[in-house]
C-alpha cells in the first residue's frame, strides 16, 4: 500500500486542479535500485540509488503540459508547486487538433504479488559472495565481468477524473556474467532473472559453464561464410529481434504512420509464419505484469498474432485520440509479451540432430533496423554462439551479422522449443521499469541471411 | 552555494578519509533542468519539464569504488557511510586493485559553458512560436508528417574531493531536430533529417538555436531532398567509394573510433554489456588505424560544443590532444584511475596524465571513461565539389538512419537516409535506402580524401548511451567530409 501521507498529499494536490479547473494525472514513482558490476575478476562499481520522482500531466482543453521533479514528496505545498508548473505550461502551449481522451482510472488498483521484501533489501554482500563463488568454482584463469540490478519499484497515481488511485510495486533482479578466455578471446555468457531473492542460484550459472566450457576449450573458431543458413535463435536473440519487430509492427501510432512493416496489412491478415504466435498477457508469471496501464485503464489478454495471422495493434491513449480507436492498455513503458511455444524437444542438440549444418545464435549484438518499413533488421552474434553438425557442436563462431527481414526470419520457422523461460528486457536507463518477455528457449528459422563475419569474436 | 551543506559534505570527506578510505569525491547537483518541447505534424506533443538535484558520493576503499546517491538532501550522512559501506563491499572481491595514481594537488577553480542568453529565461511562448515558424515552413501538401524538437539543458553541480579539489560547473546544452517524412512510390516512409550543428566556436545559449545558418534556414534543403527521394529508386549492391557528409560522418567516428577508444572498454570493464574493443593496450604506438589522412583529436579544444566542459567528474581539466597520428594509434579517451591501471598491466608508460574524459550525467550515476569531443582533423583535400570530382563511382551519404556495431566495435553496418550517385565526378541522381558496411581498420585504411576546414563542422550528440546504470551523455564530433574506397553498399 502507499505510504498515507502521500496520498494524503496527493488527494489534496487533486482538490487543487479539480479547483484550478484543469485536468491531471499525478504520479509517484520511487525506486531502490542497487548494482553491482564486475570488471576484470573484481567489484567495479558498488551503487545505491534511492529516487524519488513527481509526475504531472496537465490537460486543459486542448492544451497540454507536463513537469517532473525529482525529490522527496514531503508535503502538500511540494505537490502543488509542481503542479502549478505543469498548469502554467499547458496554458501557454498550443491547442492540439485532436481531443485528448480522458484519463478514468477504472478501478482502485494495489497489486503487490510480484514484490519480495528479501530482495529489494538484498545486501550487496550476496552479490559479492555469489561473483565470488562461481568465479573460484569455475576457475580464476578466465576472466569475468558482469552485472546484477536488483531493487524496488513503487508507483502511485490518481487523477483528475475520479478518486480512484492506483498503486503497483515490484522487485526485480537481472544477474548477468560474462566469462572471457584471456587468449582465445570467445565469450559465454550466463543470466538469471526474477522477482524474488531466491530466483538466483549461483549453481545454476556455475553449472552452465561447466557444461559449455569443454566445448569451447576443445575447439577454434570458426569465420562464417555469407550466405543463407538454418539459424537457431535463442531466448535471448528471439526477444531481441521479437521487440524490433513489435516496434516497428504492433504499435498503432507506427502502424497508423505507415513506418510499420504491417502498415500496409489489417486485421486478418496473415503476417508471419503459421507458428508464430503473439499475446500481451499480464498475467503470464514469466512476465512483470502491470493489471493497469498509465492511464489508468485494465490491462488484459490481448492478441497480437495468432498462427501467423495479425490480430491486433496496440494504441495507447494520445495515439487512440489522434486516430478515432479504442486505447488498448498500452500507455506502458513495457507489456507482457509472450512469444507462443512449439513442440521442439527441450534439448536444442537433439531437436537439430536431424538438420544438418546449422548455426546456434542465443544474443544478438546491438540491432538496429536499417529500413523498418519493410521489416529490416541487422544485428551480430555474441556470446556462446556455435556451429553445430548433426547434432553435435564442431566450434564456436566469430561474431556473425544477420541482415534480413522479419517476415522471412519469423515465416520460416522449422521448429520452437516447447520450453519458455523468462527473458528480462530491462534497461538501466532512466528510471527503474521491469520489464520482461517469456519467450521459448530456441526457435529452428531456415534461409536466414548472414551478411558479415568478423575475423574474431 | 549553501555554505551549510558544503560544510556537511567536507566534513563527511573528511570522515571517510580517517575511517580508512584511499579517495572520496562527491558531486552536488543543486539544479539540473531539462526541457523537451515537440511538434509532430503541428501538434504539440511535448511539452515537459524535468528538475532534479541531489548529491552523489564515490569512494575508493582497498581498490574498490563504492557509490551511493539520494534525492534527500537531509540525508547527506547517510549518503556518505553508505557509498564508504559499498565500497568495502566492494574491496571483498578484488583481484585488480583501482587506483587514482599519485595524489594530486587540489583545483580550486569553476566553468561555465559560453551561452549569451540563458534558454531557461526564454518564454515557453516564445520557444513554441520559433519552432512553429519553422514547422510552417515545412509544411507542403505532399509531406506526410513534419517533426520538429529542441532540447534546453542547464545544470550547476559541485564537486569535491578529498585532495581539497572544489569546482563549480555551470553547463547549458541546446539540441534541435526537424525532419520531414513522406511516402516514396513504394508506399514507405522517407525521411530527410537536420540537426542544430555548432563550428565549435561562438556560443550556446538560446542564441544558437536562432541562427539561421546553423538550424531554420536548412528547411528548404530538407524539403527539397525529400522530394527527390520519393521519386528515387533503391541502391543496388555493389562496392564503390562512400562520401561522408558531416551528418553522417560524426556516427561513423561515434561508433568505431569513439566507442573503441575508451580505455574502460579496453580494459575490459564494459564487456557484459557495451562490450569491448578490437584495441589492446599493445595497439597503442603501433597500431595503423587508418590511412595517413586519418588524424583524431579527443576534445578538439573548441569552445561550443556539448563534450567542452571544462573539468571532468575526477575533478581534471579537459585536455585536448592526439589519439590518432596520421593513421597512428597513439592515445585514447582516459580517465584518472583508468590509465593506472593500463600502463601497470601494460608495463610502460603509454598514458601520462588522465585526458579529462571521467564523466557521470547525473549526480546519481558514478564516472566513467567517456567521449568528450571526438574529432577528425580538417584535411587539404578541398571542398565536397573538389572530392566528387575525383571520385569515379561513387555514393555520398548523409543522416544516420540505422547503426549496428559488432561487441568489439570491428565491424559495422549503417543505414542513411540519402545517398547521391557519383559517376565520373558529378552527382547524378538520389537514391533511397542506402547502407554500407565494413570492418573497422580496413575501412579507415581506405580513407583518401579529407574535406577541408571549410566541410568541417560538429555534430551534437545528446545521448550517448554507456555504462550500468545506463547514462546517456551529451557528446561533439568535429568532422569534415570523408571519402572511403572501395566500400560493400546496399544489400544483396
Ligand atoms: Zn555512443
Amino acid at each position: 500500500m502507499i505510504n498515507a501521507k502521500i496520498k494524503k498529499i496527493f488527494q489534496n494536490a487533486r482538490k487543487e486542479a479539480l479547483k484550478q479547473k484543469v485536468q491531471a494525472n499525478i504520479s509517484y514513482h520511487n525506486e531502490k535500485s542497487h548494482l553491482m558490476r564486475i570488471g576484470n575478476n573484481s567489484v567495479s562499481l558498488n551503487t545505491s540509488e534511492n529516487l524519488t520522482r513527481l509526475d504531472i500531466n496537465v490537460t486543459i482543453g486542448k492544451k497540454h503540459g507536463s513537469h517532473t521533479q525529482m525529490g522527496e514528496i514531503s508535503s502538500s505545498k511540494y505537490v502543488i508547486e509542481a503542479l502549478k508548473i505543469a498548469i502554467d505550461k499547458a496554458k501557454n502551449s498550443l491547442d492540439l487538433d485532436f481531443t485528448p481522451l480522458k484519463e478514468v482510472i477504472e478501478d482502485n488498483f494495489a497489486q503487490d504479488e510480484q514484490y519480495d521484501k528479501k530482495l529489494e533489501n538484498l545486501d550487496p554482500a550476496f552479490k559479492m559472495e555469489s561473483y565470488k563463488k562461481i568465479i573460484e568454482t569455475v576457475g580464476q584463469q578466465y576472466n569475468y565481468s558482469g552485472s546484477w540490478s536488483s531493487g524496488s519499484t513503487e508507483h502511485f497515481f490518481m487523477t483528475t477524473e475520479n478518486e480512484n488511485s492506483a498503486y503497483h510495486i515490484v522487485t526485480d533482479q537481472l544477474f548477468n556474467i560474462v566469462l572471457k578466455h584471456p587468449d582465445k578471446k570467445w565469450e559465454l555468457s550466463s543470466t538469471q532473472t526474477g522477482w524474488k531473492k531466491s530466483d538466483f542460484k549461483a549453481a545454476k550459472t556455475i553449472k552452465e559453464f561447466q557444461k559449455l566450457l569443454p566445448v569451447y576449450e576443445g575447439h577454434k573458431g570458426f569465420k562464417v561464410k555469407p550466405g543463407k543458413y538454418t539459424v537457431v535463435l535463442g531466448s535471448a536473440a528471439i526477444a531481441e529481434v521479437m521487440e524490433m519487430a513489435l516496434w516497428t509492427g504492433f504499435y498503432g501510432r507506427t502502424y497508423e504512420e505507415k513506418r510499420a512493416w504491417t502498415s500496409k496489412n489489417k486485421a486478418g491478415d496473415k503476417i508471419l509464419g503459421k507458428n508464430i504466435t503473439l499475446t500481451d498477457d499480464p498475467a503470464n508469471p514469466d512476465t512483470f505484469g502491470f493489471s493497469f496501464d498509465m492511464s489508468g485503464k485494465k490491462r488484459m489478454k490481448f492478441a497480437l498474432c495468432k498462427d501467423g495471422i495479425l490480430k491486433g495493434i496496440m494504441y495507447d491513449t494520445q495515439t487512440a485520440a489522434m486516430y478515432k480507436k479504442k486505447p488498448t492498455g498500452h500507455d506502458i513503458g513495457g507489456s507482457s509479451i509472450v512469444v507462443g511455444a512449439g513442440e521442439g524437444d527441450k534439448s536444442l542438440l537433439k531437436a537439430v540432430k536431424e538438420l544438418g549444418t546449422v548455426l546456434y545464435i542465443p544474443a544478438l549484438h546491438y540491432i538496429n533496423l536499417p529500413n523498418a518499413s519493410k521489416g529490416i533488421f541487422t544485428g551480430s552474434s555474441r556470446f556462446n554462439a556455435v556451429l553445430i553438425k548433426n547434432g553435435k557442436v564442431v566450434s564456436p563462431i566469430f561474431s556473425s551479422r544477420i541482415t534480413d527481414n522479419f517476415q522471412s526470419v519469423f515465416g520460416n520457422v522449422k521448429l520452437i522449443s516447447s520450453e519458455s523461460v523468462s527473458f528480462n528486457g530491462s534497461n538501466t536507463y532512466d528510471r527503474r521499469n521491469p520489464v520482461a518477455m517469456s519467450v521459448p528457449t530456441y526457435m529452428v528459422c531456415e534461409k536466414v541471411k548472414i551478411t558479415d563475419c568478423a575475423d574474431s569474436f | 552555494m549553501n555554505e551549510k551543506i558544503r560544510k556537511t559534505i567536507l566534513d563527511n570527506i573528511s570522515k571517510s578519509v580517517g575511517k580508512k578510505a584511499e579517495y572520496v569525491d562527491a558531486r552536488l547537483v543543486t539544479e539540473d533542468y531539462s526541457e523537451f518541447v515537440e511538434l509532430y505534424d503541428g501538434n504539440l506533443e511535448e511539452n515537459d519539464t524535468t528538475f532534479e538535484n541531489g548529491i552523489g558520493v564515490r569512494t575508493l576503499y582497498n581498490g574498490a569504488w563504492g557509490f551511493a546517491a539520494t534525492s534527500d538532501l537531509s540525508k547527506i550522512n547517510e549518503c556518505f557511510e553508505l557509498s564508504l559501506q559499498n565500497a568495502k563491499t566492494a574491496s571483498e572481491l578484488v583481484s585488480v586493485a583501482i587506483t587514482m595514481g599519485k595524489k594530486q594537488k587540489g583545483l580550486k577553480a569553476s566553468y561555465e559553458s559560453p551561452a549569451k542568453k540563458d534558454p531557461f529565461n526564454v518564454s515557453l511562448k516564445e520557444k513554441i512560436e520559433f519552432l512553429k515558424g519553422i514547422d510552417d515552413n515545412l509544411k507542403e501538401d505532399w509531406i506526410f508528417k513534419r517533426y520538429i524538437s529542441a532540447t534546453f539543458q542547464k545544470k550547476n553541480q559541485f564537486f569535491f574531493n578529498s585532495e581539497g579539489s572544489e569546482i563549480e560547473r555551470k553547463l547549458t546544452d541546446v539540441f534541435a531536430t526537424m525532419a520531414v517524412m513522406g511516402l516514396d512510390n513504394e508506399g514507405r516512409m522517407q525521411r530527410r533529417t537536420h540537426e542544430l550543428f555548432t563550428k565549435g566556436n561562438g556560443t550556446r545559449g538560446w542564441e544558437m538555436l536562432v541562427d539561421p545558418k546553423l538550424f531554420s534556414s536548412h528547411a528548404g534543403r530538407v524539403k527539397d531532398e525529400l522530394a527527390e527521394l520519393l521519386k528515387a529508386e533503391s541502391l543496388k549492391y555493389g562496392k564503390r567509394s562512400v562520401i561522408l557528409l558531416p551528418g553522417q560522418g560524426w556516427l561513423q567516428v561515434h561508433e568505431t573510433i569513439g566507442h573503441p577508444l575508451e580505455l574502460d572498454r579496453i580494459l575490459g570493464y564494459e564487456l557484459s554489456y557495451a562490450g569491448g574493443s578490437f584495441v589492446t593496450l599493445d595497439s597503442f604506438g603501433k597500431l595503423k588505424y587508418g590511412s595517413d589522412k586519418l588524424s583524431v583529436s579527443a576534445y578538439g579544444g573548441f569552445p561550443n560544443s556539448p563534450g567542452s566542459f571544462g573539468y571532468d567528474d575526477d575533478g581534471s581539466p579537459e585536455r585536448d590532444y592526439l589519439m590518432i597520428d596520421k593513421g597512428l594509434l597513439v592515445n585514447c579517451l582516459t580517465s584518472r584511475a583508468m590509465i593506472n591501471e593500463a600502463n601497470e598491466r601494460a608495463g610502460r608508460k603509454i598514458f601520462k596524465e588522465s585526458g579529462g574524459a571521467s564523466r557521470s550525467t547525473a549526480f546519481y550515476r558514478a564516472p566513467i571513461d567517456r567521449m568528450t569531443n571526438v574529432n577528425i582533423l580538417p584535411g587539404n583535400d578541398g571542398k565536397l565539389k573538389d572530392i566528387i570530382a575525383s571520385t569515379e563511382n561513387g555514393i555520398v551519404v548523409d543522416n544516420p538512419t540505422s547503426w549496428s556495431i559488432g561487441s568489439n566495435r570491428e565491424h559495422f553496418h549503417f543505414g542513411c537516409e540519402i545517398a547521391w550517385e557519383v559517376k565520373n565526378g558529378k552527382k547524378t541522381r538520389v537514391l533511397k535506402n542506402p547502407t554500407y558496411q565494413g570492418h573497422t581498420i580496413e575501412f579507415y585504411n581506405s580513407l583518401t580524401a579529407v574535406g577541408d576546414k571549410s566541410t568541417w563542422l560538429v555534430g551534437q550528440v545528446d545521448s550517448c548511451g554507456k555504462g550500468e546504470p545506463n547514462q546517456a551523455m551529451e557528446l561533439g564530433h568535429g568532422v569534415p567530409v570523408l571519402k572511403f574506397e572501395n566500400v560493400i553498399t546496399g544489400e544483396k
